[in-house]
């Protein structure tokens, strides 16, 4: 079975738990013969995906698989090209219609006209395809050359460019099954499912609501609602998520499979463990400093703790919108001596602070899954996560508290730190417990979804 | 002749409430007693009231046919004191009756028999006392926590005047053995009951709404299965939780009836009766000397202390509790005593447990905690202001 799957992030140039996730799904399809061509806006070439074809919007290939040029870092030098005026983040149907008309007017005498292709004035008579001219799309090579960085100033900027460069350069290519991961990449899956006839999976990590809180982007909610609307089948990471999509999108369940994120075990673990020489007990934080990952209770947690362990040490790893507030926040409360801020950090780094980290704590308000929490424990890291979170459904040997409730969050991290025994026992079932959560079952989980949309 | 020996257990503890790691020093109480009122009302209209009703309506149809034993545990007793006298007095209606015998046990239901056996015996005569004065009779036969037993455990037993100790009939201890007798322990030479734990397992497990061959379980079907035992057998020991009929399960279900039929259905069958736990001990033949070589129990499939001990969690908490024992003696603070030996009480440690697979469903089943580790966190918090009220 051939799979075109289009994605954000591929490790390990990540911003969130995204990346992760589709690497080690994208290992375990492999591993269980699917093949796969993965599709990513950019890709910065050190990128390590021996077990598929992944490639930029581009097509450019990532190394082993460079057949074309080797990738390098992204060249500032690309022209931009402006997507045509007409192009919106998202069409209303009577947008549409008229859109529609004029590509027709442009088609009886412009150059796609002379490539005319029944399937594509299908498609676009049919279907609502989000934000590109299809046309343009299919027949110019060079549509829209720029990438710039992931959740870049102007996301829906990027997400056009992808959905324009994804339809004039993937869809000519085979496959059986278009699996599309999160909302930046649905309108290009839909494209694509309505140019090919081929059927469409989406795959929900995390909705608009879960990581913006009160304030929702309704262009991004829209987005969202479209691609699970439009989709064959819409795979989730939690039965929190798929609680959400029922509950804020009305959509029907029947189409919804619930498939749980896995995680690979480590071998390098040791390596840091000995290298743990810091004196202090280290309580971790890890993630987009921004209302849905509650780096607030985060701070008003560790205000309870600190008085009561002296030699604690809180970090918060990540950057995002709330940061410098949460900065200014921890200064008032005179708690500077005990808190760390290193900033967004990745790779080694990452796997660094995992290990010498005593506990990994994710005060989530709204968290579909969590993977991180997984992480943490692939290096030995006990976790205290919210019950708001997709990852607390799988995980018994964890310590969960509601992200309100700071009391109880305090309590539990002074326990830990206080009781080695505590940490050592959670760590020890937790392992056992993650072993059992290996990607090889989420992707039969996935195989089983492609066979049914595509028998 | 063949003859069952039925007892049955009634505990409850006193639970710990969610005592937060901020409260310790505030005075706030370490019991969740709304949950414990709960749970003893339940049990009580649930299956302390309408099953000794069965029992009191066999003893009269069938006088001293009926015999049956009963270890009640002093957390129980004060419990229905203060939320169920109605059962108290339905116990002690039974007590009256002559036929019924309560065995002796820790008052609170403790491991102090592994950690502090000076604690242990004075928590053995404190439940003595306690029934003695409830149902006016001595208890002679002894019951160790869950059935913990060892050589220790029975010569302490037997120095306290004790004329036989309940075990469970585990292989650790039998081997090849059939349990359907009576023994000698090998060192303390004490008269030992033993548990068939698949024929008590029949009655405590067999009754889930589940279909399947054998279910749910009827007496005629079980007493047909007595009766076919090797023709050696001389008893067989049928101990269990006595909130199995109608509290573990739903009071729709068959096992009050159960509990009705048995009797006739068994004194039904050529040669079979009911036989005390006390008689048991004063029969002069002994199928073999055993000894106890090791801690057992009747909990999980390892049948040993690792129920409550097998985790460092467990440990952990019982070092910090036990280690308290002098200063807590000395204080002569009533309170604090009481405190004390009601977190000693076997429940707190089997919260802990972070067993997995059909042991762990089962503690999972019984705690009041979202897990073990809550209910570890709870614990220690709780130590930890027992520990600075002591100084």
């Amino acid at each position: 079975m051939k799979i075109l799957m289009l994605g954000w992030e591929y490790p390990p140039h990540i911003a969130g738990g995204l990346g992760t996730a589709c690497q080690g799904l994208t290992w375990a399809l492999a591993e269980q013969g699917v093949s796969i061509h993965f599709v990513v806006p950019q890709l910065f070439g050190n990128e390590r995906a021996g077990h598929m074809l992944l490639t930029d919007q581009m097509r450019r290939a990532a190394s082993p698989q460079g057949d074309e040029q080797q990738p390098t870092r992204r060249h500032a030098s690309f022209e931009t090209t402006r997507i045509p005026a007409f192009l919106q983040p998202y069409w209303s149907p009577g947008q549409f219609h008229a859109a529609v008309q004029d590509s027709r007017k442009a088609q009886s005498h412009g150059r796609a006209a002379a490539r005319k292709d029944d399937r594509v004035a299908r498609a676009l008579i049919d279907g609502e395809v989000y934000g590109v001219d299809l046309i343009s799309a299919l027949y110019r090579e060079d549509f829209y050359p720029e990438v710039s960085r992931p959740y870049g100033e102007d996301i829906f900027r990027e997400v056009e460019r992808f959905t324009g460069n994804v339809i004039s350069r993937i869809s000519s290519e085979e496959f059986d099954v278009i699996h599309s991961h999160d909302w930046m990449t649905f309108p290009a899956g839909v494209a694509l499912s309505q140019l090919t006839g081929k059927p469409l999976v989406v795959h929900v990590h995390s909705l608009e609501r879960d990581r913006s809180g009160l304030f929702v982007n309704e262009q991004i909610d829209q987005i969202e609602r479209f691609g699970v609307e439009s989709a064959d089948r819409v795979i989730v990471v939690s039965h929190y998520t798929k609680r959400m999509l029922e509950e804020h999108h009305g959509i029907s369940g029947d189409k919804v499979a619930v498939i749980h994120n896995g995680v690979y075990p480590r071998q390098a673990v040791q390596d840091y463990r000995l290298k743990k020489t810091w004196p202090r007990h280290v309580v971790l934080f890890l993630g987009r400093v921004t209302f849905q990952k509650g780096p607030g209770y985060f701070v008003d947690i560790a205000s309870r703790v600190i008085p009561n362990i002296p030699d604690v040490l809180f970090v918060m790893a990540g950057s995002g919108d709330m940061l410098s507030g949460i900065i200014d926040r921890v200064e008032e409360l005179h708690l500077q001596n005990h808190f760390l801020f290193p900033g967004f950090i990745q790779g080694e780094e990452l796997e660094e602070m995992f290990s010498i980290a005593d506990l990994y704590v994710m005060p989530s308000v709204s968290e579909p899954f969590g993977i991180a929490a997984l992480e943490a424990i692939s290096f030995e890291t006990p976790v205290i996560i919210s019950k708001q979170s997709g990852v607390a459904e799988v995980l018994e040997h964890a310590l969960k508290a509601d992200f309100w409730d700071v009391d109880r969050m305090a309590d539990m991290i002074i326990n830990a730190l206080l009781h080695e025994e505590l940490r050592q026992e959670l760590v020890c079932k937790a392992r056992e417990e993650v072993r059992k959560l290996h990607w090889d079952a989420a992707a039969q989980k996935t195989i089983a979804v492609y066979q049914d949309v595509a028998p | 002749m063949p003859a069952v020996c039925l007892y049955f257990q009634v505990h409850q503890p006193f639970r710990l409430r969610k005592f937060s790691f901020f409260e310790a020093g505030s005075g706030a109480d370490y019991f969740d007693h709304s949950l414990d009122e709960l749970v003893m009302k339940r049990a009580a209209e649930r299956c302390y009231l309408p099953a000794n009703q069965v029992l009191l309506d066999q003893v009269s149809r069938l006088g001293g046919s009926m015999k049956v034993a009963f270890s009640i545990t002093g957390t129980a007793i004060e419990q229905m004191r203060l939320y169920a006298p109605e059962a108290l007095d339905s116990f002690k209606a039974l007590a009256e009756t002559g036929h019924v015998e309560f065995l002796g046990e820790t008052y609170f239901h403790s491991l102090a028999s592994l950690f502090s056996l000076p604690e242990f015996r004075r928590q053995v005569e404190l439940h003595r006392a306690l029934i003695e004065a409830e149902f006016r009779q001595a208890p002679r036969v002894f019951r160790n926590t869950e059935l913990l037993s060892s050589e220790e455990i029975a010569r302490e037993a037997k120095s306290m005047g004790f004329s036989a100790l309940v075990a469970e009939g585990a292989e650790q201890v039998l081997g090849w053995r059939s349990p359907n007798g009576v023994f000698e322990s090998a060192d303390a030479k004490l008269p030992l009951i033993l548990r068939n734990y698949r024929l008590s397992d029949d009655i405590a497990f067999r009754f889930s709404s589940g279909d399947g061959p054998g279910r749910p379980l009827t007496a005629a079907s079980f007493a047909r299965r007595l009766s076919m035992l090797p023709p050696d057998t001389d008893s067989v020991g049928l101990f269990v939780d006595y909130e199995t009929f109608g509290e573990h399960y739903a009071s729709n279900s068959t096992v009050l009836t159960f509990l009705a039929e048995l009797p006739e259905a068994l004194l039904a069958q050529s040669g079979w009766s009911f036989v005390r736990p006390s008689e048991l001990a004063t029969r002069s033949v002994r199928r073999d000397t055993l000894p106890l070589s090791s801690v057992s129990s009747w909990a999980d499939e390892a049948k040993d202390a690792s129920a409550w001990t097998g985790n460092s969690l467990q440990q952990s908490c019982l070092a910090r509790l036990y280690a308290l024992e002098p200063k807590v003696l000395v204080a002569g603070d009533e309170g604090l005593l009481e405190a004390w030996r009601r977190l000693q009480t076997s429940d707190h440690f089997y919260y802990m447990s972070t067993k997995s697979g059909g042991d762990g469903s089962v503690h999972s089943y019984f705690s009041p905690f979202g897990s073990p580790y809550e209910a570890f966190i709870a614990f220690m918090n709780v130590v930890r202001d027992l520990e600075q009220k002591l100084g």
